[in-house]
C-alpha cells in the first residue's frame, strides 16, 4: 500500500516537473511542445532502436552491423528514402507499403532489385510518419557525440535503470573485476 | 522419507474415505506440512514419479519420466486436457516480444511456470483443469534488461526449496516467493545489467544454496557461477569462468588487450549435481568477441568448457574444453547429463554427456573430466575433420599455436572475413535440453541441422563499452536450416537413430519408458517411438514451440505439459533460414495433454 502511494506521489512530482518546463535539468525532455516527439514515437513504434539502439549508434552483434545514425552523412531526403525503401543487400527493411511494387525504390522494382531485395519491416509507416522519424534523427541523433544521461532519460524517462550507466563516465565496470580476482 | 510415506498413506486414505469430510481436511493439512522441499527430496526426485521437482527433472538431468499410462499403445488418444493463457508477451529493450522457454515444475498437483519476463504462475492442476492460484510479477525492468539480452526475453523456470519458489529475473535478481501466498519473501541482485549481465536460466538448488548462471558473452562480460545461501540470502561463493591474473588458466589468455576481463564465458543453462562426489557440473559459454579469435590468442579457458565445481566452495575440480580459442561461437553452456553405464571391463563408467554447439556429442568421466568418447551428432560438420580419439580435441588443434585455425578454409578470421560454417553459430544443439532413457541407454538430442555465414569484424578495444555488443562480427543466414531428433546409444557412443525435422529443434526433449516428446517452432508437439523414432502422435498448438515438454500426474492421471510461444533469438536474428516461420505470431500459452 505504501509503495502504491509513493508511486502516485512520484508521478505527481514528475507531472509537475514536466508541466513546469522548460526544465534545464531534464535536458530535452519530451513535452508536448517538442516538435520531434512524434518522430521519437515512430522511432520506438517501428522498432528502429531494435537495431540502431536508442542512441542511434547501431553496432554489431547477432544481427550484423546496424549503421550509426549519429555518424551518418545522409540528408533528410536520403533518410526518408532509406526508411521507405530499406537498403538493398542489407538487413535494413523497407517501411513503405508497396515498396518495389507500386512504389519504385532507387529506380528499381522487385524484379530489378532481385536477390538484393530488402526485408519487409514489421510495421509499415505512412509518409508523414517517415518524415517525422527523419526529422527526429536529424534533430536528436545525427552528428551527436557519445550518448549521455540527459539524452538517455529524454528517450526512456526515469522509470528504468537503463540510463544509470551514463550517470558517471567511469571505465567499463567489467575491467575492474578481472583485476580484483575471484570474489568469495 | 518417513514424512513422504506418511503423506502418501494419508493421501490415499483421504481419497478412499470420501464420505468423511474431516479426514479430507486433516489430510490436506498434512500434505501442506509435507510439501516442504528438502535436499533429501531433491536427491530422491525420481521416487516421486508424479512430480517434476527439478528443472531437468532430477540432479542428473535425464528429463526421463517413468510415468507410462501414456505409452506407445495409448499415445494416439492423447488430446488437449486444458490450456492457460499466460502473459509476458510484451517487448522491451531491443526486443519486440517475449516468449516461453521454461520447463513447468509440478509438486503434488500444483504447477509453477514462468513467462519470459519472469512472472511466476502457480496453477492448481487438480480435477482435470488448470486454475491460477497466484501470479507473482517481479516487475522486471524491461528496458534495462531487454537492451542487453542478446538472444530474447526468456526465463526457463523456477526451483522449489522449503516453502519457497525460487526464480530469476532477466534484470539479474534471485527472487524467493512464498509458495502458498505468492508474496515475495526476499530478493537479491545477483547479476548486473549495467555490465551487460542478465539471467535467463532456472536456478539449481543444492544443499540450501541457489546456484545462478549468467548470460552476456556478447556484451563483454566476464562470466561466473554464483551460489546464494537460501537462509541468509548471502553469497556463499562466486566462481568466475575466466581465471584472474593469479589463478591457473590465466596463461591461456595471451593477448595484450586484457581480453580476459571481457572474455565472455557465460553460464546461462542450468547445470547438474553429482551427490556422490559433491560436484556441480556446469557448462561455460563462448569467448568474446565471438568471431575475432585473433583478439584473444590462447585457449581462452574456461570458455567452451564443462566445469566440475566443488559444491561447497565453488572451487574448480576439473574442466574439459571442447573448442579452444573458439572463432565460431560454439559455446558449451549445454547441460551435462549424468549417466552410469557398464564399462567393457565390468566396472561402471560415470559419464557426463554434453551435446555441444560445435556439433559433437561428448562423454567425459564426470569424476575426472577425462575424455571418453565423442562423435558428430549433426549431418554436416565443416570446421574440423574430427576429434582426436585420445584427447577429444579437434584434430587440427595445435597446442603450440596461440591462434587456432581448425579447417582454415572455412574458419572465420581477419584474413577470411566472410565464410560459411557448419554447424552454424546457433550450433548443432543450443540450450534446448536433451533427454536420457536410462533403461534403453538412449540419449535424445534436439538438433539444429545448420550452416550459416560469419562476417568477421576486427574487434577494436576503443569500441568496448558496457552494454554494447562485443562480438567481432556477426552471422547471416543464406542457407536453409532444418532439424532432427538424434538418438545416441550411450553404451557404444554411436548414433542409434535420426528423425529428420523440417525446422530446427528449439524446444527440447522429454523421455518416457517407450516414447520421446518434443515440439517444433512451427507449432507441432509430437511423440516419437523411443526406439525407432517413428512419429506416433502429433498436435499443432498453433504457436511456436521453444520450450521442452514434461510429464506429471495428479489424481492418478498422467499429463504432458508444454509452454508454447516462440521465445529466443530465432525470429530476430535467424528467421531468414526458415522463411515459413515468419508466419508464427508471438504468444504465451500453457498446453496440457491427457488421454
Amino acid at each position: 500500500m505504501i509503495k502504491g502511494k509513493m508511486s502516485s506521489i512520484a508521478a505527481l512530482f514528475i507531472a509537475a516537473a514536466v508541466l513546469s518546463a522548460p526544465c534545464a535539468a531534464l535536458g530535452q525532455s519530451a513535452t508536448t511542445s517538442d516538435p520531434t516527439a512524434a518522430g521519437k514515437a515512430v522511432f520506438k513504434r517501428a522498432n528502429c532502436f531494435g537495431c540502431h539502439k536508442w542512441h542511434g549508434n547501431g553496432g554489431g552483434g547477432y544481427g550484423g552491423d546496424a549503421l550509426s545514425l549519429r555518424k551518418t552523412e545522409l540528408t533528410r531526403e536520403q533518410i526518408i528514402e532509406t526508411v521507405s525503401c530499406g537498403r538493398p543487400g542489407t538487413g535494413m527493411p523497407f517501411f513503405t507499403r508497396g515498396a518495389y511494387d507500386t512504389v519504385k525504390c532507387y529506380g528499381m522494382n522487385r524484379q530489378e532489385v532481385g536477390s538484393q531485395m530488402p526485408q519487409e519491416a514489421g510495421t509499415f509507416l505512412r509518409p508523414n510518419d517517415i518524415e517525422a522519424v527523419a526529422d527526429y534523427v536529424i534533430a536528436n541523433i545525427k552528428g551527436k557525440g557519445e550518448p549521455d544521461y540527459a539524452e538517455c532519460v529524454a528517450f526512456f524517462g526515469t522509470t528504468s535503470r537503463v540510463c544509470d550507466i551514463y550517470k558517471t563516465q567511469a571505465p567499463p565496470a567489467a575491467n575492474s573485476d578481472a583485476a580484483n580476482g575471484k570474489k568469495q | 522419507m518417513s514424512k513422504l510415506v506418511r503423506r502418501g498413506f494419508l493421501l490415499r486414505a483421504s481419497m478412499l474415505a470420501t464420505v468423511v469430510a474431516a479426514v479430507g481436511i486433516a489430510g490436506a493439512q498434512t500434505v501442506r506440512a509435507a510439501d516442504e522441499v528438502t535436499q533429501e527430496r531433491l536427491l530422491n526426485a525420481d521416487k516421486e514419479p508424479g512430480n517434476w521437482l527439478l528443472h531437468h527433472k532430477n540432479f542428473s538431468a535425464t528429463r526421463f519420466s517413468s510415468l507410462k499410462d501414456i505409452n506407445r499403445d495409448t499415445v494416439k488418444n492423447l488430446k488437449v486436457a486444458w490450456t492457460m493463457q499466460l502473459g509476458g508477451v510484451e517487448g522491451g529493450g531491443i526486443w519486440t516480444h517475449g516468449g516461453l522457454e521454461g520447463t513447468p515444475i509440478v509438486e503434488n498437483g500444483f504447477m509453477y511456470v514462468t513467462d519470459g519476463w519472469g512472472s511466476v504462475y502457480k496453477i492448481d492442476a487438480h480435477g482435470g483443469k488448470g486454475v491460477l492460484v497466484w501470479k507473482m510479477d517481479p516487475k522486471t525492468d524491461h528496458d534495462w534488461a531487454g537492451a542487453v539480452a542478446c538472444c530474447g526475453v526468456d526465463n526457463r523456470g523456477v526451483a522449489l526449496w522449503g516453502d519457497l519458489v525460487i526464480s530469476h529475473t532477466l534484470d539479474g535478481r534471485l527472487v524467493a516467493t512464498n509458495k502458498e501466498t505468492g508474496q515475495v519473501t526476499w530478493q537479491r541482485q545477483v547479476a548486473d545489467p549495467d555490465k551487460g549481465e542478465v539471467i535467463t536460466g532456472a536456478p539449481l538448488i543444492v544443499k540450501n544454496m541457489a546456484i545462478t548462471g549468467v548470460a552476456g558473452a556478447e556484451y563483454g562480460i566476464r562470466g561466473w557461477i554464483a551460489a546464494t545461501d537460501l537462509s541468509t540470502q548471502k553469497e556463499v561463493w562466486r566462481t568466475y569462468t575466466i581465471p584472474a591474473k593469479d589463478e591457473p588458466g590465466h596463461e591461456t589468455w595471451k593477448d595484450a588487450n586484457n581480453a580476459a576481463a571481457t572474455g565472455g564465458g557465460s553460464t546461462w543453462v542450468t547445470g547438474t549435481y553429482d551427490p556422490a562426489t559433491d560436484t556441480i557440473i556446469w557448462g561455460v559459454g563462448n569467448p568474446g568477441p565471438d568471431w575475432d579469435n585473433q583478439y584473444r590468442p590462447g585457449d581462452n579457458l574456461y570458455t567452451d568448457s564443462s566445469l566440475g565445481l566443488d559444491a561447497s566452495t565453488g572451487k574448480i575440480k576439473w574442466h574439459y574444453q571442447h573448442t579452444p580459442n573458439d572463432p565460431f561461437d560454439y559455446d558449451s553452456v549445454a547441460e551435462n547429463v549424468l549417466a552410469d553405464v557398464p564399462a567393457p571391463n565390468g566396472s561402471t563408467l560415470k559419464l557426463a554427456l554434453e551435446a555441444d554447439r560445435n556439433g559433437f556429442a561428448y562423454a567425459i568421466d564426470r569424476t575426472s573430466g577425462k575424455f571418453i568418447w565423442g562423435l558428430p551428432f549433426v549431418k554436416k560438420v565443416t570446421w574440423t575433420k574430427g576429434l582426436d580419439p585420445e584427447s577429444g580435441k579437434p584434430v587440427e588443434y595445435d597446442a603450440n599455436s596461440p591462434v587456432q585455425h581448425y579447417n582454415a578454409a572455412v574458419t572465420p578470421s581477419r584474413e577470411n572475413k566472410v565464410t560459411d560454417i557448419c554447424p552454424g553459430n546457433m550450433g548443432g544443439k543450443n540450450w534446448p535440453p536433451t533427454a536420457y532413457n536410462p533403461d534403453l541407454k538412449l540419449w535424445y538430442i534436439p538438433v539444429i541441422e545448420s550452416c550459416n555465414r560469419i562476417t568477421v569484424e576486427q574487434a577494436d578495444p576503443a569500441k568496448l563499452k558496457p552494454r554494447e555488443f562485443w562480438t567481432g562480427g556477426g552471422p547471416s543466414q543464406p542457407v536453409r536450416i532444418t532439424g532432427s531428433v538424434t538418438a545416441i546409444d550411450v553404451t557404444t557412443g554411436k548414433i542409434a537413430g535420426k528423425a529428420e525435422m523440417p525446422f530446427p529443434m528449439l524446444g527440447g526433449m522429454l523421455a518416457t519408458p517407450d516414447l520421446v516428446f518434443t515440439g517444433l517452432p512451427s507449432g507441432e508437439v509430437m511423440a516419437l517411438d523411443a526406439k525407432t523414432l517413428q512419429k506416433l502422435w502429433e498436435f499443432n498448438t498453433g504457436g511456436g514451440v521453444s520450450a521442452p515438454p514434461m510429464s506429471f500426474s495428479v489424481d492418478g492421471k498422467q499429463y504432458i505439459a508444454i509452454l508454447v510461444g516462440l521465445g529466443g533469438a530465432w525470429d530476430k536474428w535467424f528467421i531468414e533460414s526458415t522463411p515459413e516461420l515468419k508466419r508464427m505470431q508471438p504468444g504465451s500459452v500453457l498446453y496440457v495433454f491427457a488421454l
